[in-house]
């Protein structure tokens, strides 16, 4: 049976000691340990994006990430991004702009827009096409979500 | 996927001697190409080694020897690396076109070179400049030039207890301009259909191209025809080229294509890097 | 009209908040309690026997509490055609088909299980394309076809591969074909491709030991679950529930039932548990529905003036291994053959045949964006014959209030002109632009419609509830899985009773509390469940005023409702707040007047008709929507790759609800559509499906999207509420002719398959030359 190995991390600002199977990955930690649902599965393999989360922050996919990684790394998620129950700029933005339909890609896609807002403030065309090319939005919402990146960029 | 004991490694003495161990060990980088094939069935490790933590393997530095890469570097932090973005912009293009900005926050070039597809976008970059790569192991240190180290599809150099320490990028750095072009079937994040990387050297031009042959080549008639010859017709120059490829068809592309697409990137390298 | 208040307006969605922050439910969120995890044993071959299933080893492995066989389930599954068995019994038809399933404490120690179930197949040969399928000669895959349960409006021969015939006669096509100055004749096909939703197909069911059914499910239509779970396994529907979460995308995927059944004999097994089962990527793509294949040969009749005289569509389709919602799409695509266009005389033969490749089922479009390539790519050859504007030939024979379609229905309210015009003013049509560095520009435009594909009886309702306190709820059978459906029937119900939509809440499906809704698919809901939302909360206003009017002591007529209070609009003095109207009304002396407000509504299509068997002839479409699609692309002839420069998409929403939720719809459309002309194509190899994961199957992603010019029109519907009627899936239907129109137009070639990957429109190129 899977060996368990203890983690020390921080999750979306708190200290947590855990105990992570070797051989779960960060994406199936944070949901089925963590209770953090936010942070999507889509295809196990790096390509979708519905897994991303921020470690030390910078934006991952979880799902190639394994548990026992997280041990002495910072972690957010998509549950961290409102603070004191007050919506982030980014998050109010997508719902200005309608930036998201089914909603199942929309918490990888704002973590990633987190992270691209913080490296680069005035993010050009080119910035967001790097950012989130890795964030697949099988509604089509590229649109949407292009014009809510840059208007909260300006925020 | 079967069971296996996950290492972090706190000392480079440790990593290797594990390595050495009967058991199928792998070392563990990024991940990003390991856990895909894990999962798939491809790779079955009895133990994996994280070597993420060794500081031996995360060197980034440029000094009078060259660009030195360690291991345990992602391609995202090579990509912004300023000498790397000064002096060998196309292995910066190279990098940048692996997987997603997520992917390059993991994968490593070392990762890249090991899994030695033969469509690695670092690959044919690294094959222009001249880079080695340098292994540790059980009978010390070993360098070798990067188009050795990849041996067929998915195979790599590796001696058993061997790990990539680090990739160099050696000076001379190329005087004039280096492209990376990589035809795929999005224009987006996808694997190379085909990859052409064209660096000029002053009057010499290096290529190398990427999915055409079981490891990544270089474009030995096509130099030739430039270096030796002095051929400044480019589109003449780049048809030489199908005498170094043996693509094959796939659901990225048919031989056909590929021989066609090869061509056409290849002078239009030469054509952006050689001066019209 | 009056003006309206809220419907026409932008609010913010319903739903926001709750996705922005991750909060959203799912329905893997929802399985909670003692988990039972499933994995299938898929089958390895694409066409078999099973000559030996050897369970017992993982039987025995520690964790497995259960396997089971095609044998533990009763009867087969079908919405239309019952022909498919949840788990194989005795052959398989489809390379990935359940064998076996394991029951499991983990998903882990499930996985492992399933490696320790021994199969021995006896290989029949495999049929992987119609025509083959066609032959006499050829394996027959349903040898019981002529003992399935069927749908009476669709046509399985007995003793073939042919799941449905669907013919359509109108007019006189040999007359037609004798009138016309010129015949053209051209082959089509449209291969697969898949829904991928970033939300794979999930399921769970629980029993409880008083005989209750639970079910959760990604299901699109919650009602068809209950009513398909009810008949296979013969419970009373008041004692099965399912429940439904907001769902990752659906896009027709997940319209019908498939997974739910699979998991009700599990839980039957272990009451209390809850069974579930979540498909990963590579299994969702194999192993749920994909969108039929189609070979299809188009010959139409022309006149020199532009006019088509005939038409003749045969459209045969890859149905795969089992066709119990393909044969629908085969249907429709047959009654709506000739695309936007009115054609007087029409043969259409549309076959849904069996074949071992995966499972043929609805996709968005519903065989428009199949069926309409053909038609828009014919429309650009008979422009080039007859040296015309394939605008104007379009303007020629488009559909105008009045005319008449494939299947003689008469078409109202629409206005195809103005769609066309728009997206081609908006591409500046007729103004060729030089292309730049060696590249080549071209032009495409292409025409739009669709209706919903449904029974002639598809009916939904509505349930409005008014709090005490004037807040309402409102419940529907309506599933909301991204477009829109919780935002707009607030809106409408908004509208009407004068309650704000911060004041309104509603839910997605539980049918112990929903009312029914036929399926939320064909792009209906708005139409059918907004009429019902509207008439449920008419319904509900009505109370109000009647319970007012005797408090009050006022006639109905002269009382208003601004959603907090309710006054005479002769005497604003005589008021009664919604509180004292609303749940417990009295007189000041204290006698009751009236009780609790519940509004109900109901709606039924009452102008769709049977099709005649021989000929196709009836009324199909509860309405019609139409569109247009333009496209300027510039293309490297020397590596094949396609740029969009522009792409406008216009669509006739009758009325848009909430106008930006409306362009959304519009946008994802346009974008689903460009996505499949440029990069999507399943590809199979006797059966395997070789690119079933998204390294393999690429989709768009936000760097290679052009900017969408969007165009709502709104000729109103008048049947619809407020004007309505539906649009999901019409954007998607015009994307993938007019870019392959503009390409030809570039390049001078044609295509008659797509996606134009770099290597097709190179090779497209390099062969003409």
């Amino acid at each position: 049976m899977a060996e368990c190995v203890k983690i020390s991390f921080t999750v979306n600002g708190e200290q947590e000691t855990r105990d992570a199977a070797v051989g779960q990955t960060l994406l199936s930690f944070i949901r089925d340990e963590l209770h953090l649902t936010g942070t999507k599965s889509g295809c196990e393999i790096g390509e979708c994006g519905a897994c991303t989360v921020l470690l030390n922050g910078k934006p991952v996919n979880s799902c190639l990430v394994l548990a026992v990684e997280l041990d002495g790394k910072d972690l957010v998620t998509i549950e961290a991004i409102a603070k004191d129950g007050k919506l982030d700029k980014i998050q109010q933005s997508f719902i200005d702009h309608a930036a998201f339909q089914c909603g199942y890609c929309t918490p990888g896609m704002i973590i990633s827009t987190k992270a691209l807002l913080e490296r680069k403030e005035n993010p050009t065309d080119d910035d967001i096409n790097e950012a989130l090319s890795g964030n697949l939005c099988r509604c089509g919402a590229y649109q949407e979500i292009r014009a809510a990146v840059k208007d909260a960029a300006k925020k | 996927m079967l069971a296996y004991e996950y290492i972090k490694c706190s000392n480079l003495q440790e990593a290797l001697e594990l390595l050495e161990s009967n058991e199928l060990v792998y070392p563990l980088a990024g991940g990003t190409d390991l856990f895909v094939g894990m999962r798939g069935g491809k790779f079955a490790p009895k133990k994996l080694l994280d070597i993420k933590n060794l500081n031996d393997l995360k060197v980034l530095a440029e000094d009078e020897q060259g660009i030195t890469l360690g291991a345990a570097v992602t391609l995202n932090d090579i990509a912004e690396f300023a000498p790397v973005k000064k002096y060998i912009p196309i292995l910066a293009s190279g990098c940048r076109s692996v997987g997603s900005y997520m992917i390059r926050n993991r994968a490593t070039l070392a990762g890249n070179i090991c899994n030695a597809s033969p469509a690695a976008d670092t690959s044919a970059p690294l094959y222009c400049l001249n880079a080695v790569v340098n292994l540790v192991g059980p009978g010390g240190d070993r360098t070798i030039p990067v188009n050795e180290f990849f041996t067929g599809p998915g195979k790599n150099a590796l001696k058993k207890g061997e790990l990539v320490r680090s990739v160099t990028i050696p000076k001379p750095y190329p005087s004039g301009n280096g492209v990376y072009f990589k035809a795929s079937r999005t224009g987006s994040v996808d694997l190379a259909t085909v990859g052409v990387a064209v660096q000029s050297w002053g009057d010499q031009v290096k290529i190398a191209i990427g999915a055409v042959a079981p490891t990544p080549v270089r474009a030995i008639s096509v130099e030739k025809e430039i270096n030796e010859n002095g051929e400044k017709d480019w589109a003449k120059a780049a048809a030489l080229v199908k005498n170094d490829i043996s693509p094959i068809t796939d659901l990225r592309g048919s031989r056909e294509y590929r021989y066609h697409i090869v061509e056409v990137l290849v002078r239009r390298g030469l054509e952006q890097t050689m001066g019209v | 009209m009056t003006e309206l208040k809220c419907v026409g307006t932008t609010v913010a969605r319903k739903d926001a908040i709750e996705k922005v922050t991750g909060a959203a439910e799912y329905i893997e969120d929802r399985f909670l309690g003692p988990l039972l995890y499933l994995k299938m044993k898929k089958s390895t071959v694409a066409h078999g026997k099973i000559k030996k299933l050897d369970i017992s080893r993982a039987l025995e492995y520690p964790g497995v509490k259960t396997v089971l066989t095609g044998k533990d389930y009763k009867s087969k599954i079908g919405l239309y055609l019952v022909d498919r068995d949840f788990i194989a019994i005795d052959k398989v038809r489809y390379w990935g088909e359940p064998v076996a399933l394991v029951v499991a404490v983990s998903e882990k120690i499930a996985a492992e299980a399933v490696e320790l179930i021994d199969v021995e197949y006896e290989e029949l040969p495999g049929v992987f394309d119609p025509f083959e399928a066609l032959k006499p000669d050829a394996p027959i895959i349903h040898e019981n076809l002529g003992s399935y349960e069927v749908v009476p409006i669709f046509y399985p021969q007995e003793g073939t591969n042919i799941a449905n015939h669907f013919k359509l006669r109108k007019g006189d096509t040999d007359q037609g074909f004798a009138e016309a100055d010129l015949i053209i004749e051209k082959e089509y096909y449209v291969p697969q491709m898949q829904h991928v939703p970033i939300e794979t197909h999930k399921a769970a069911a629980h029993w409880s030991p008083d005989g209750k059914l639970t079910v959760w499910s990604t299901a699109q239509s919650p009602n068809v679950v209950r009513q398909l779970l009810a008949k296979s396994f013969e419970l009373p529907m008041h004692k099965i529930r399912v429940i439904s979460s907001f769902i990752g995308g659906g896009f027709g995927g997940k319209a019908g039932a498939g997974l739910e059944g699979l998991v009700v004999p599990v839980a039957q097994k272990f009451p209390g548990y809850v069974a579930r089962i979540v498909l990963n990527r590579e299994e969702d793509m194999q192993g749920t529905f994909t969108r039929q294949a189609m070979y299809a040969t188009l010959k139409t009749g022309v006149k020199i003036n532009g006019k088509i005289t005939a038409l003749e569509y045969k459209m045969i389709w890859d149905g795969g291994a089992y066709t119990e919602y393909g044969v629908n799409i085969v249907r429709s695509a047959g009654y709506s053959s000739t695309g936007a266009y009115e054609i007087p005389n029409v043969k259409t033969d549309s076959y849904c045949v069996y074949t071992n490749n995966s499972i043929g089922g609805p996709v968005r479009g519903f065989g428009m964006c199949e069926m309409q390539w053909g038609i828009e790519r014919h429309m650009e050859y008979i422009a080039k014959e007859l040296k015309m504007d394939p605008l104007e030939i379009r303007l020629i024979n488009g559909m105008k209030n009045g005319s008449t379609t494939a299947a003689g229905q008469v078409v109202e309210d629409v206005d195809f002109k103005k769609c066309i015009e728009t997206v081609a003013d908006q591409i500046k049509w007729g103004k060729k632009e030089p292309g730049s560095n060696g590249k080549l520009r071209g032009k495409g435009i292409s025409g739009l419609v669709k209706c919903p594909a449904q029974p002639s009886n598809a009916s939904s309702s509505a349930i409005i509830r008014i709090n005490e306190d004037g807040t309402a709820h409102i419940m529907v059978g309506a599933t909301e899985m991204g477009q829109g459906m919780l935002t707009a029937m607030s809106q409408i119900a908004s509208e009407i009773l004068h309650i704000p939509v911060e004041k309104i809440d509603i839910k997605v499906p539980d049918t112990d509390f929903t009312p029914y809704e036929w399926q939320s698919v064909g792009s209906r809901i708005t139409y059918t469940c907004g009429t019902s939302v509207k008439r449920a909360a008419e319904d509900a206003l009505g109370q109000i005023y009647r319970a007012a009017s005797d408090l009050l002591q006022v006639p109905q007529e002269e009382l208003t409702f601004d959603g907090k209070m309710i006054y005479s609009t002769k005497d604003a003095n005589k008021k009664a707040t919604i509180a004292e109207v609303a749940d417990s009304c009295k007189k000041c002396t204290g006698e009751g007047i009236a009780g609790p407000i519940i509004g109900r509504g109901s709606f039924i299509p009452s102008n769709m008709t049977n099709l005649d068997p021989e000929t196709g002839q009836g009324n199909p479409g509860m309405f019609y929507c139409f569109g247009a699609t333009g496209a300027e692309v510039e293309v490297d002839p020397e590596t094949g790759v396609v740029t969009v420069l522009q792409l406008a998409s216009s669509i006739d929403a009758g009325k848009a609800v909430n106008p930006q939720l409306c362009k959304c719809q519009l946008h994802g459309g346009t974008i689903m559509g460009l996505s499949t002309a440029l990069y999507e194509e399943v590809k199979f190899d006797k059966g395997v499906m070789l690119n079933r994961n998204f390294t393999d199957y690429k989709i768009s992603s936000i760097d290679n999207t052009p900017h969408i010019d969007s165009f709502i029109i709104e000729t109103p519907e008048t049947k619809g509420p407020f004007g309505v009627r539906g649009i999901g899936e019409q954007p998607m239907i015009g994307v993938a002719p007019a870019i392959a129109n503009a390409v030809s137009d570039a390049l001078g070639v044609e295509f008659n398959t797509f996606p134009l990957t770099p290597e097709r429109v190179w090779k497209t190129l390099h062969e003409k030359k």
